[in-house]
């Protein structure tokens, strides 16, 4: 078990008043397995007026509208989370892909209508006949379906390089692939085209990730933004996370706020202005992990 | 195809051997909407045979050629997209209408109704528990990877329950005449204004005809539209604010939204028009904002809300889709309506009608297989060269294609897609359509049809317009019946069989109405557009007066000894903002040239007209019939024209007609327009303009040190118009202040800074909450400064003081422009910045759109 404090902040700065704003956030955390979240607040400046319902993936999210000139938006969530231990950290025993593939397709029941939902092109999800054969060498005959979805993050980890700044939000799945490079969104993105390229069910989930600062060095406060990696049904276990960009099991430090198709239905804060000029963006992520006391130990990510 | 014809003949067409029909065939594979079997007239087109073939061709055609003119007049288009050409393609329309019995347009409404309510309530399940899907019912693909279901949507509770407000269909005959349904159109379905229009002009041209007929009216069916839209409200019901939302002029039923909006008496507006607040929808007038209850809306499901839909459409109203849930406003037709457009869908119909209704589908549709079916995809790849593959979604990509119609390589390439993306297809049957007769050339020929029915909600049920919007092929062969791909369309006669109810929602001449004269709010939005228009026309005058002053010299002068040349070159150049010229005789022309033609000059002529032209065209239903004449002449005659630089003498005419142009656009605005907000925001644009370009003029010449010559003072005054006043009042003499006097402070002077102060001072009184108690409001505070510095001018010392103080002549026009450029601020601020265009911030790529204005 684990608790922590999370903190995280948006701030748009414009060089001339903008007049009117809409706003759409998903910065509160939904409801997920193993998460206890209390002290949810979320403040904006300047003052918004602001409604909340849960979108169509049951997050969170909040619309707010600001109708008086401004030059600065600041938007702050926090909130804290106690995360329960995983009941176990080892692979389950599953079937074959192939059973998965055939049981999604068939005759749709509740649970696998729902997983249906993550089975098809989204916005941002496409593939081609390259990316489906990347995938498919890792799905051979009979092979058990965790494993097979193990060896996608394990060879996206190790055949792509993490290059910050390689790729903006317009960049496409294929770009991605034949680049090899990308952040932690693409390698989120490219995952789930390849499951669902193959038939299978896999959503995309934006959450935090805590991480320690590299040896010896001092941890930075609001170091940087989110993190994003993915979620794939096994129907012996429910929803399976794996994160491509890390390779490590999304258990103890995943830290889940939403999750949808891809990117575009849960992207943490997006607005329509008008007015504004050029503005510049900033954000800054903080999760503390809390001792037994209560206290804070700072510790902050360095993801872009 | 229509080799075997059977001729016209039979009993009850005494006149036909020689009459209008005499070379009538229809072909003997599809069925013929006015010929049975054996070639005879059916029953319910007799009489009106009877009566055309009384008319006679020669008369008909008469009537016809004052149907074109009333077309033509009336400005009925249509805009084919893709087409530079298009825009504005005038519509046409055949003069033989489509004619319907009683019963058998009973038995069709019956089955349109059902359909309707099928496709609501499938909507009302699709957008809440879904239980289409859990039940299996539609295959969750069929939804899932659909880009037209809009999850955001999901959840929300339309008022009343009720997504499909209105409907159409595209109907045509199967083989054995009986109907069959080609397509729903369930979004933002069109063709019920274009059948009342065509009705109109039908029934004016064939009055008698039309009128023995006994024609069920269309007029009961708008007013069931009326009252579905009041009915509508959520909020406010007494007396709802009803809007009808276009995406704008370039939409290719553009002139049907206007029209429509017109003859429902709803205001027409765009998404700029309209702002989110506090999760209810407004209207942005110059009086403030106003709340709206409905949105009937002709434009598409997904660029309704660029917040929560499609995030880079710039015709959305951000918040939309919020407003919706939080039911403040009503949206005709829900959002997400589209997705029932999906040919994927069209195989589950009967299914989900037996599902929700317990009934069986009454009226089929074309047969079509969905290729994401095992079962469907076999009989497709074994039928493929027989159908026609279409995109299972909606896809801006693909077009439906007709595998008859591909070379055979084509349609391999088209079956390994197909394979490749089963689900991505349709496969679709082809019924043959049936023909009628159609007016070609004074001929009657025969010509495949299809036509739109419209339905409307009412109570728990539809109302199926009596008539509607039938389309045919544009060649004997052709099978494609659209629109964009050429063809024409007809009017449809739905007979009555009794009396007719006669209720029109056209006031009848004569009828006493109650006098209004206020010009009412006006939006923002076009009170925007009406100020630029004003100014550029005012901008572009005033290069073209500059431009003559100019030329006129470099024809009949010697360059070096006239002084003025290269002062009025300056000063063209500080106009058209282009970096110093240094001019020299060698260069004159050229630069000539390039200030007036430059394409990428903002403020140059070139941009400018094209200015004048997009800005009007934006405010095209504001303008008399006139006015739009006349702008449009302003591109037809002049873009053309400025495009190649030639030689300067050459240039005079043009312009000379260009300053014709411009006083005949003044002069209209002036005795046609009332004395409303429009004419206000088009005057303070040319005001605000006017005043600045003086000033700039004098700047640019009065202070120049090396142009005290009389000759630079004479060409000033000669742009400046006001030579003659100068002359009658001076004589011949030429002095600087009192030239300065004449075009700064001379409140009589049309063109002097002065005199459009006060105009703008009149304007600003009478523009809404102008007032602020007893103070004066900013805008009222610099124009009351401004004149009264002014009034006060003393310009034999401003003279003497020159540039060598700010307390100079300089300095003082320096202090008029920078008081014009903060009028300019506060009124746009105040009265029209919601006008502005807005982008994204977040998660999509940051995009300006041009609203950027020189």
């Amino acid at each position: 078990m684990a608790v922590y404090r999370i903190q995280h902040l948006t701030r748009y700065r414009y060089q001339e008043p903008v007049t009117v704003c809409h706003n759409l956030a998903h910065l509160i955390p939904r409801d997920a397995p193993r998460h206890t979240w209390t002290q949810i607040s979320l403040d904006i400046t300047p003052d918004a007026t602001r409604s909340m319902r849960h979108d169509y993936f049951g997050n969170p999210m909040t619309v707010f509208a600001i109708d008086e000139p401004h030059c600065e938006l600041q938007v702050v969530s926090r909130c804290m989370v106690d995360l329960a231990a995983p009941q176990t950290s080892s692979l389950f025993p599953t079937g074959s892909w192939e059973s998965v593939c055939k049981m999604l397709s068939g005759r749709p029941q509740d649970e696998f209508l729902a997983a249906s939902e993550f089975r098809f092109r989204s916005p941002q999800i496409h593939w081609n006949e390259d990316i489906y054969n990347w995938a498919r060498q890792s799905f051979t005959l009979g092979r058990p379906m965790a494993e097979a979805a193990l060896d996608i993050g394990k060879r996206i980890y190790s055949e792509f390089k993490f290059v910050s700044g390689s790729t903006n939000i317009s960049t496409r799945v294929d770009e991605v692939f034949q680049q090899r490079t990308g952040v932690c969104q693409d390698f989120a993105h490219f995952a789930i085209a390849c499951f669902r390229s193959m038939g299978l069910a896999a959503r995309y989930v934006s959450g935090y990730l805590l991480t320690a600062p590299p040896p010896g060095q001092q941890r930075l406060t609001g170091a940087d933004a989110s993190h994003a990696w993915i979620s794939v049904y096994i129907p012996e276990c429910g929803w399976m996370d794996i994160d491509p960009t890390n390779h490590v099991w999304p258990l103890e430090r995943h830290i889940t706020i939403a999750w949808g198709r891809d990117f575009s239905d849960v992207s943490p804060l997006r607005g329509v202005i008008l007015g504004g000029g050029k503005h510049e963006v900033t954000v800054g992520v903080d999760v503390i992990p809390l001792d037994a006391d209560g206290d804070g130990v700072l510790i902050t990510e360095l993801w872009t | 195809m229509m080799t075997d014809q059977i001729p016209v003949c039979g009993p009850g067409l005494a006149n036909t051997a020689n009459g209008l029909f005499a070379h009538y065939y229809r072909g003997n594979i599809a069925p013929d909407d006015m010929l049975d079997a054996s070639g005879h007239v059916r029953q319910h087109w007799k009489l009106l045979v009877q009566l055309l073939d009384h008319l006679g061709p020669v008369e008909l055609e008469k009537r016809w050629a004052m149907a074109r003119q009333l077309i033509h007049e009336n400005g009925v288009t249509y805009n084919v997209y893709g087409d530079p050409a298009g825009m504005d393609r005038p519509w046409v329309l055949d003069a033989l209408p489509l004619v319907f019995a009683a019963q058998e347009w009973a038995d069709l409404c019956d089955g349109l109704v059902q359909r309707a309510r099928v496709l609501d309530m499938a909507l009302a399940d699709l957008y809440g528990p879904q239980r289409l899907l859990n039940d299996s019912v539609i295959p969750p693909e069929v939804i899932f990877a659909n880009p037209g279901y809009l999850r955001p949507l999901r959840g929300a509770r339309p008022f009343g329950g009720r997504w499909l407000h209105v409907a159409a269909n595209d109907i045509g005959r199967n083989q054995d005449g009986s109907f069959c349904i080609l397509a729903d159109r369930t979004q933002t379905p069109s063709g019920a204004g274009y059948a009342l229009e065509n009705r109109i002009v039908v029934s004016r041209a064939i009055p008698d005809i039309f009128r023995d007929c006994q024609v069920s009216r269309l007029a009961t069916f708008f007013r069931s539209m009326r009252h579905l839209l009041q009915a509508a409200a959520p909020h406010n019901r007494e007396n709802p604010r009803i809007v009808l939302l276009t995406p704008g002029p370039y939409n290719e039923t553009y002139f049907e939204h206007a029209y429509l909006a017109r003859y429902l008496g709803y205001p027409l507006v765009e998404g700029a028009d309209l702002t989110v607040r506090d999760n209810r929808v407004y209207m942005k007038m110059l009086g403030g904002l106003q709340q709206i209850d409905v949105i009937f809306r002709r434009q598409d499901d997904d660029y309704c809300d660029p917040l929560e839909l499609k995030p880079d459409s710039s015709l959305g109203i951000a918040g939309l889709v919020q407003s919706v849930h939080a039911g403040h406003v009503t949206v005709v037709n829900a959002l997400g309506s589209g997705v029932m457009e999906s040919p994927a869908l069209e195989m589950f119909i009967p299914r989900i009608c037996r599902y929700l209704l317990g009934e069986e589908l009454k009226l089929p549709a074309v047969t079509s297989y969905w290729c994401g079916d095992e079962e469907a995809l076999k009989y497709v790849l074994a039928h493929f060269n027989k159908l026609v593959i279409k995109p299972a979604f909606y896809s801006a990509d693909e077009s439906p294609v007709a595998t008859e119609s591909l070379s055979s390589k084509q349609v391999e390439t088209l079956r390994v897609r197909v394979l490749d993306h089963p689900s991505h297809y349709v496969g679709e049957e082809q019924i043959p359509l049936s023909t009628a007769p159609v007016m070609i050339g004074g001929r009657v020929e025969a010509r495949h049809i299809a036509f739109r029915a419209q339905m409307v909600a009412a109570g728990d049920s539809y109302t199926v317009m009596p008539g509607g919007l039938a389309r045919f092929s544009m060649s004997a062969e052709s099978m494609i019946v659209s629109m964009q791909r050429g063809g024409g369309s007809k009017d449809t006669w739905v007979l009555s069989g009794g009396p007719v109810d006669t209720f029109s929602l056209l006031t009848p001449p004569g009828s006493p109405m109650g006098i209004s004269r206020a010009g009412g709010d006006l939006s923002s939005r076009v009170a925007d557009n009406l100020y630029w228009l004003g100014r550029y026309v005012e901008r572009a005058e005033a290069i073209v007066r500059l431009a003559r002053g100019i030329i006129g010299r470099l024809v009949d002068q010697n360059f070096d000894t006239s002084p003025e040349l290269p002062t009025l070159l300056a000063s063209l150049g500080a106009q058209v903002r282009m970096n110093a010229p240094n001019v020299t005789s060698s260069n004159g022309e050229s630069l000539l040239n390039n200030m007036l033609f430059a394409g990428d000059l903002p403020y140059g002529l070139q941009m400018t007209l094209a200015a004048v032209y997009s800005t009007a065209s934006l405010v095209r239903d504001r303008m008399a019939i006139d006015t739009w004449r006349i702008i449009s002449r302003l591109d037809v005659d002049f873009s053309a024209k400025l495009g190649k630089p030639g030689r300067v003498s050459e240039l005079l005419a043009t312009l000379d007609k260009l300053m014709i142009t411009f006083a005949a656009f003044s002069g209209l605005a002036m005795e046609s327009m009332t004395r409303g907000l429009a004419w206000r925001f088009l005057d303070i644009g040319r005001r605000i303009e006017r005043g600045a370009n003086i000033v700039l003029l004098g700047l640019s010449t009065l202070t120049a040190d090396q142009m005290r010559a009389p000759s630079i003072l004479e060409a000033i005054l000669e742009v400046a118009d006001s030579a003659i006043t100068y002359r009658r009042r001076y004589m011949t003499s030429l002095q600087i202040p009192l030239v300065a006097d004449l075009l700064l402070s001379d409140e009589t002077n049309p063109r002097a800074l002065a005199f459009q102060l006060v105009r703008l001072q009149e304007h600003v009184e009478l523009l809404p909450s102008s007032h602020l108690g007893a103070q004066l409001t900013p805008i009222q505070q610099i124009l009351l400064r401004r004149l009264t510095e002014l009034r006060l001018a003393d310009f034999g010392r401003l003279v003497t003081l020159g540039n060598a103080e700010d307390s100079g002549l300089r300095g003082f026009m320096e202090m008029a422009t920078a008081d014009l450029f903060k009028l300019s601020d506060l009124i746009c601020q105040k009265y029209l910045c919601h006008a502005a265009p807005s982008r994204q911030i977040g998660s999509s790529t940051v995009k300006i759109n041009p609203g950027y204005r020189p």
